[in-house]
């Protein structure tokens, strides 16, 4: 940047640092709206991250026909013999589910019951950074516990715990790569099975990883076909697809808010305009004084959109900084049907949110920046 | 031979004030040598202040020849008689004002913040010009932290930081006291005499009107008279 616009911009932040309470009161509603703004967008990339289906993605979700609630979908644990036994499958568990809320909601605690040998095979993702996993193995009511959950339930290794009619005790705190394994408590599958009084035998789905992403489809075809004359007949779907149609309510939930983002960007854009019309038409014989002694009508138009742009940076930054710390620190998350998403900020949502808020900051500085500018400076001064 | 610096040739400037065409300036012919000090008498009205301003370049005129520094500036675009005020002129206002939210440094700073300067140099230049109007020991105060007299001082070093060849002053004195006003008025002297500068000053005071070389005397919008005055140098 050359000096003459860092000499200016620097002349814009010192007329802002110096009306602190004005300028507070700006960055104060700016940090809200781009904190709403920021929330928004993470639930949005948070749902894009769990619906959308890659080309390397090799993860299959077997689901009982025609249900779509964990409650309902019950499929024969002996299925997993013959799905492992179709070509392309590399690795098969059967998994019992059981949530305290079916329907859309912001607590939802979900129990996945997994043989307890078949766990690391199946997701070597895992990683237990609290307590045992052998302790787990071990341990018939044992509780793997992802670290959002443990989080906002404040757990630790040797805890009691205790959701939708079961208690475990807590063996491990888990990290997985995949933000809905940290939110969710995996458990014996016999335990959860009689738990849950489906009895032993009964499970909700089968989770199916294939050797290539480009098999998903073909593989998904032979499962249904083998079931399809079998009195719990399946259907076979991507886990993102699955995650897609299953929870819908929260689909379509999430789409909503979209325009809530948008809302919050719009007055964001409102409040910074309003602030720096106000900023002009309070300093209209100030401009006139800069134009006087030389400057031209582009350099006062420089600082005005300046401290445009300083609001709407400034006060992003902290909206979106506190938007991440909050998220991070409620380890929120959403569930569905038995499906969790968990709200994980990444850093294409806070840069972009930085880089829209200067843009808009300096957008919503442009109309005054324009008045003060054209202003003739004789009228001006007679202010 | 003296140099002209500003020469005006039937000079007006009139606008529009809803249906009425008002004509604060007429056909005004004006000479001013570099190095001359020239007040402006007159009463409110007169055009005094518009004269200012055109030769200032915040203004610019309906008709005729308004050439200062060696420039036509009637006839400069927006950006190129910012550039040219910058270089060439000097305000001095009235009520000062001064930017109240920068320090007396910061003030006297603005005219040099788009030059080519380096910031030592600039923090010299500015220091020095501060320490010309005696205030080198108030330069981190705020405007509403001097006297009237002060923040008068602190304008004028703000006009002549950039080292102008013609400075313009609105009643320089007409917000001060009389022992200010002497000291702002003694200053203005000193700049001419001693630094050479042109100055051109509009004022009511008869008293200030004595420090000056020659004393013109305006009335809607023409010039009435002229008058040298016994100490003009």
């Amino acid at each position: 940047m050359p000096a003459k616009a860092i000499r200016l911009l620097l002349l814009a932040v010192k007329q802002l640092v110096r009306h602190p309470v004005r300028t507070s009161l700006t960055l104060l509603g700016v940090a809200s709206g781009m904190f709403l703004f920021t929330t928004v967008q993470t639930m949005h990339t948070s749902l894009d991250r769990a619906t959308r289906v890659r080309a390397a993605d090799t993860t299959l979700v077997v689901y009982r026909e025609n249900r779509f609630c964990p409650q309902t979908s019950r499929l024969p644990e002996y299925y997993e013999n013959e799905i492992r036994a179709i070509p392309g499958v590399r690795e098969v568990i059967p998994i019992k589910v059981t949530v305290n809320n079916c329907g859309a909601s912001l607590d939802v605690i979900t129990f996945r019951g997994v043989p307890p040998g078949q766990l690391a095979r199946y997701a070597p993702e895992i990683a237990v950074i609290g307590g045992s996993y052998n302790d787990w193995k071990s341990r018939d009511d044992g509780a793997l516990v992802g670290k959002q959950l443990a989080d906002k339930r404040g757990l630790q290794p040797g805890d009691a715990f205790e959701a939708v009619g079961v208690r475990v005790i807590v063996s491990g705190i888990i990290d997985s790569p995949l933000p809905q394994d940290n939110a969710v408590a995996y458990v014996h599958l016999p335990f959860l099975q009689q738990a849950s009084r489906h009895g032993l035998g009964v499970v909700t789905q089968f989770n199916v990883r294939v050797e290539a992403g480009h098999d998903l489809k073909r593989v998904a075809q032979a499962i249904d076909t083998r079931f399809k004359s079998e009195s719990e007949p399946t259907v076979t779907q991507p886990e993102k697809a699955f995650f897609a149609q299953t929870a819908r309510e929260l689909v379509d939930l999430i789409g909503f808010t979209r325009w809530i983002g948008y809302g919050a960007v719009l007055a964001v854009v409102g409040l910074i305009a309003n602030a720096v019309l106000l900023v002009v038409r309070g300093r209209v014989r100030e401009n006139a004084i800069l134009q006087t002694v030389g400057f031209p009508e582009s350099a006062v138009g420089f600082v005005v959109v300046s401290e445009g742009a300083v609001l709407g940076f400034v006060g992003s930054c902290a909206g979106i900084v506190l938007a991440a710390v909050f998220l991070a620190w409620r380890g929120l998350t959403l569930g569905n049907e038995g499906q969790t998403l968990a709200l994980v900020p990444d850093a294409s949502v806070l840069v972009s949110g930085l880089v829209l808020a200067l843009v808009l900051g300096m957008v919503a500085a442009l109309g005054p920046a324009w008045v003060a500018m054209r202003r003739p400076i004789v009228e001006s001064l007679r202010r | 031979m003296s140099e002209v610096l500003i020469h005006c040739h039937k000079l007006t400037k009139h606008y529009k004030k809803g249906t009425l065409t008002v004509t604060p300036l007429e056909a005004l012919d004006l000479d001013v040598e570099r190095g001359e000090f020239l007040a402006l008498m007159g009463p409110s009205g007169s055009g005094k202040t518009t004269l200012l301003n055109l030769l200032a370049g915040i203004d610019s005129p309906s008709e005729g020849v308004l050439e200062v520094c060696g420039e036509d500036i009637s006839r400069l675009s927006r950006g190129r008689l910012a550039r040219w005020r910058a270089r060439h002129v000097g305000y001095i206002f009235q009520l000062y004002h001064l930017v109240p939210v920068l320090t007396a440094f910061e003030n006297v700073e603005l005219p040099l913040l788009l030059d080519n300067m380096s910031r030592r140099a600039r923090r010299e230049r500015v220091e020095n010009t501060l320490a010309l109007v005696g205030l080198q020991d108030r330069m981190h105060h705020y405007p509403r932290e001097l006297s009237g007299g002060q923040e008068q001082r602190v304008a004028i070093a703000r006009a002549l930081v950039a080292s102008p060849d013609l400075l313009v002053a609105d009643e320089p004195t007409g917000d001060l006291d009389r022992e200010a006003g002497d000291a702002v008025l003694e200053l203005l002297e000193r700049l001419g005499t001693v630094h050479g500068k042109t100055i051109v000053m509009v004022t009511h005071d008869p008293h200030a009107a004595d420090t000056a070389h020659r004393l013109l005397r305006l009335e809607k919008g023409r010039l009435l008279e002229a008058e040298t005055m016994h100490h003009a140098g």
